[in-house]
């Protein structure tokens, strides 16, 4: 027996037949000044980081799904089976694919490798508005060399292309995931305990950390550290109070003493106004070991760009390295410059018009002039 | 630097309204009719409560004052900072007055509710996949009318719930007003924003 059609569900072009406009949900398409505004975007981000001495890869856009298995990168990851019946997926994140890549077909590459891409990942995203599936992202992976001056170069790199860019007001938010990691370990959570601890430390909701905290059974200095992740977030000179609030658990000290170390280099270069410390910034993937990094602008919603230290993602394709990256979302510097700097990459010269009343002589024209570098168009009357 | 607060109107705005006079912080004197109100460095936006965590999270608003079960049902992406503990309610699950039906026990379910996604999961965990029947308002007659076997809604006295002869099961969970921030706006507004929860922070009772 054939189900009633569903009801109040989009019909698929297949389905329907009649409705070739119809996009699948989470698809963009940019054209006119838009088109022009992303690329003249893109090569401002992408000149800086050839301008700090990173190469292009143009990765592959899908590989093998297990890639992509990182536990927060795993469900959103479009999969496919491949002809070998081996399944495939569609490149949902680039650190993993970059990380790939370094240990396999750079094997041979000393350390530090320095790398950038420009592209679209695709994600199966939850149904929400706004969200799209399609997320175009510049970034770079500093791979191997001294973490301590990776970190610092990284945070240098992001800064001069949000200068570049000209946003206003941006600030980089620094973290650490070792901190709350050695609380949790230290206040001796269990699995299912974490899981709400770090839903409410990502609220920034102090009081209901602590409660949490408090109910499953942590220490009251555990407690009060918690508390300051998330009060203590601000300018370099939050890091006195953390340092004492954090100085009972080892772990937990080291991985701000790590921290600390990056902010006094980024406030000696002259970065210090545009650095806030923010330790209660533990969302993102799962492979993030260290260094936590988001950049934010006023009037932009959301973090123009991420990154962070991930040490362990090379070891799983057999290169064990150090690691940092950091990227931006071409999609949110878009919305944020939007309209701010409508001729940011000016409009295209008006062309120069080609016609002759035969085909031929008109083609010879045009090619004339285009080797002089003219933008033309061929206006041929129909015969 | 001007900040925009989204308020909700409706039952939260007179304890809105009682916290900011108490802190002293400007808040607009309700026409009723205006919906963008600025009040000294302050602008306000006047909009329906499930969109105050739509403003302040595509950052329209900075900041949104919004009662903890609204943020339970659409999961913004924002910070919680402050519990302001007034506008206290529960979201309770609540059955036909002297039922012996137990809805927890129940193989099949319908459950009339404006809290659909928050309804679902709490049942979905205790192992009952339920039939959701959303309503926008006025849920405490589905079950007396057979539309839902029960409800899940806003319990403040619990009046309304006994005057149509409905009676709590259990506790779904509990809600006070919150002070929401914008993600970026925490950060690149800082100084404002900083300030404003200091503010708020010592008027909570």
């Amino acid at each position: 027996m054939a189900a009633d059609p569903p009801r109040g569900v989009v019909p698929s072009a297949a389905a329907g037949g009649q409705r070739l406009a119809q996009v699948p949900r989470g698809v963009q398409c940019f054209f006119g000044d838009e088109a022009r505004r992303r690329r003249a975007l893109e090569s401002q981000v992408v000149s800086v980081f050839e301008g700090w001495d990173y190469e292009e890869i143009i990765p592959p856009l899908y590989d093998y799904a297990e890639v992509f298995s990182d536990p927060d990168l795993q469900p959103r990851t479009l999969s496919f089976m491949g002809r070998d019946g081996g399944v495939l997926a569609l490149r949902s994140d680039f650190t993993s694919l970059l990380a790939k890549i370094a240990a396999g077909r750079l094997s041979d590459r000393p350390a530090p490798i320095r790398l950038y891409y420009s592209g679209e990942v695709l994600r199966d995203e939850p149904l929400r508005t706004g969200t799209q599936s399609e997320l175009y992202q510049m970034g770079l992976e500093h791979l191997g060399g001294d973490p301590r001056a990776a970190d610092a170069e990284v945070v240098a790199v992001a800064a001069e292309c949000l200068e570049r860019l000209g946003v206003e007001g941006w600030v980089v938010a620094v973290g650490h995931v070792g901190v709350l990691g050695g609380l949790a370990a230290e206040a001796g959570l269990a699995q299912g305990a974490l899981e709400p601890l770090r839903e409410r430390v990502d609220a920034k909701d102090a009081a209901g950390v602590r409660a949490l905290a408090e109910q499953a059974g942590a220490s009251p200095e555990c407690v009060a550290a918690l508390g300051a992740l998330i009060e203590q977030t601000g300018p370099p000179g939050v890091l006195p109070r953390l340092a004492a609030a954090l100085a009972f658990c080892g772990p937990a000290r080291d991985a701000l003493a790590e921290l600390t170390g990056l902010v006094s280099s980024l406030v000696e270069a002259g970065l210090g106004d545009r650095v806030v410390i923010d330790l209660a910034e533990v969302r993102g993937f799962g492979y993030y070991t260290g260094v936590v990094l988001r950049a934010y602008a006023p009037g932009a919603g959301a973090d123009v760009g991420r990154g962070g230290r991930y040490d362990s993602l090379l070891s799983r394709f057999g290169r064990p390295m150090p690691a940092v990256g950091f990227m931006f979302g071409l999609d949110r510097l878009a919305a944020l410059l939007d309209g701010r700097r409508p001729a940011a990459s000016g409009a295209p010269p008006e062309a120069e018009v080609v016609t002759a009343a035969a085909l031929p002589d008109a083609l010879r024209e045009a090619r004339a002039r285009r080797a002089r570098g003219a933008r033309v168009r061929l206006e041929v009357p129909e015969p | 630097m001007t900040l925009t607060i989204a308020l909700a109107k409706g039952k939260l705005l007179s304890g809105t309204e009682a916290l900011f006079r108490k802190a002293g912080l400007p808040f607009p004197n309700g026409d009723g009719r205006r919906l963008v109100i600025p009040v000294d460095a302050v602008r306000f936006l006047l909009v329906k409560d499930v969109d105050v965590p739509t403003y302040v999270e595509h950052g329209s608003a900075d900041c949104g004052i919004v009662g903890r079960d609204v943020l339970l049902e659409s999961v913004p992406d924002v910070y919680e900072p402050l519990d302001l503990r007034f506008g206290h309610c529960t979201l309770a699950l609540a059955r036909l007055a002297g039922s012996d039906f137990d809805p927890r026990r129940a193989s099949t379910l319908s459950v009339a509710t404006k809290y659909p996604r928050l309804s679902t999961a709490w049942f979905l965990e205790r192992g009952i996949s339920p039939e959701i029947v959303p309503l926008g308002g006025s849920v405490e007659i589905a079950p007396a009318l057979g539309l839902a076997d029960c409800i899940v809604d806003v319990v403040e006295t619990g009046r309304t719930l006994r005057e149509n002869g409905l009676e709590v099961v259990d506790e779904v969970a509990v809600s006070t007003a919150r002070l929401i921030v914008n993600r970026a706006s925490y950060h690149a507004r800082r100084e404002a924003v900083a300030e404003l929860m200091a503010t708020l922070q010592r008027a909570i009772p």
